[in-house]
């Protein structure tokens, strides 16, 4: 026979034991007479424990009734938000549009400032011999202006977009909480 | 505010949730759901039905109170139990324990009355040596025995190891066996 189990018996009432201990327990059982003995003694007290019963209790409605009465009349200030985090991409969305505003705006300026100055100075410069530099400098501004009222609606509506879904976020506390909300009342 | 039939289908998570958005029905519904485990819990602790209810009520006003510090990646239960335990705790600190003997006369009326004196010898006799522990190992019996917590739940609630909730729940056990060897062999 192996040794006695008798450390693990108080866990194997419990369920607490793996798998794997809780077979080796129910094994050692089968053939020991201490361990069943002690087992059963810690059935027993199990037992007679819980045969004792709680005494009536107030019906809930009541209870909580009675709680109500006890709170604070204001409610207690709840700033965190338990709501599940917005993801990282979300949160770093803004500053990537300032980037690459900032990026195309820089671009655009410097652009212009040569093209100006190739136009003034009546010399070619080889990086700008393109489409830019084939048309009149009017006509290259034009479009460098209609470019840059594009790129501004564009991250205008994008930051809208964001500024959006944040305040939503915000006001909410996570859009899922309304969400399964709506759905339980359904 | 959500509709009584909305909250009465939403789960404990949920419930919490509104509740930390100053939602008292949502509130008032967990104390429902709740009130049996925690006036239990406490009553265990104590021994006096008047006490545990006066005492569970403290607690959940300390739950509201507290609800903002409550993470919903630990289990409610537990943090639940926590604060139940800790006012049974207060409450024993500004009472001396009792027995109530009312309680101890809420027998099962279908049984003799030599029966329900008997039984009410042995309850008596239980709880006078659940009330001989000490706190800490009174309070890992209550929420393994009655509560029917895991070590795990217990360790969490108590903010204890798991081989401490062991360790407090072999001494306990060893304890109550000492003091009812003489129930245990009758039974």
């Amino acid at each position: 026979m192996t040794s006695h189990v008798l450390e693990w018996l108080a866990a194997y009432h419990d369920g607490e034991l793996t798998i794997n201990r809780q077979r080796q327990v129910e094994q050692h059982l089968q053939d020991c007479q201490t361990c069943r003995a002690e087992l059963d003694a810690i059935e027993g007290l199990s037992s007679l424990l819980k045969a004792d019963p709680v005494p009536q209790q107030t019906p809930p409605q009541r209870f909580a009734a009675q709680v109500q009465l006890r709170l604070p009349r204001t409610s207690p200030p709840f700033p965190r938000q338990n709501a599940d985090p917005l993801p990282r991409w979300v949160l770093s969305a803004p500053l990537a549009l300032i980037v690459v505003w900032a990026f195309l705006q820089s671009a655009l300026w410097i652009t212009s400032f040569i093209l100006t100055a190739d136009w003034f100075l009546g010399q070619r410069i080889v990086l700008f011999n393109s489409w830019l530099a084939s048309e009149s400098l009017p006509e290259t501004i034009g479009d460098l202006l209609l470019l840059n009222a594009a790129l501004l609606v564009g991250t205008t509506v994008l930051w809208a977009t964001w500024m959006a879904f944040w305040w939503t976020w915000k006001q909410n506390l996570g859009l899922k909480l309304s969400f399964n909300r709506i759905q339980k009342e359904v | 505010m959500t509709s009584l039939h909305g909250i009465v289908e939403m789960d404990d998570r949920d419930l919490i949730a509104c509740a930390q958005q100053g939602d008292r029905q949502a509130f008032t519904e967990l104390v429902c759901r709740h009130q049996n485990g925690v006036v239990s819990l406490i009553y265990r602790m104590c021994g006096n039905p008047q006490q545990a209810e006066d005492a569970a009520q403290e607690a959940f006003v300390r739950v509201w109170q507290n609800l903002n510090s409550y993470k919903p990646q630990h289990a409610f239960r537990s943090w639940l139990y926590r604060i139940a335990a800790n006012a049974a705790l207060d409450s024993l600190r500004r009472e001396r324990p009792s027995t109530d003997l009312d309680s101890l006369s809420l027998a099962d009326p279908s049984t003799g009355p030599e029966r329900s004196v008997e039984e009410n010898q042995r309850t008596a006799q239980v709880r006078e040596a659940i009330a001989h522990l000490s706190p800490p190992l009174r309070i890992v019996l209550i929420l393994r025995e009655y509560q029917e917590l895991s070590y795990q739940e217990i360790a969490e609630a108590l903010d204890i190891p798991t081989g401490t909730v062991m360790s407090r729940l072999n001494t306990a056990r060893s304890q109550l066996r000492q003091e009812l060897l003489v129930l245990m062999e009758e039974a």
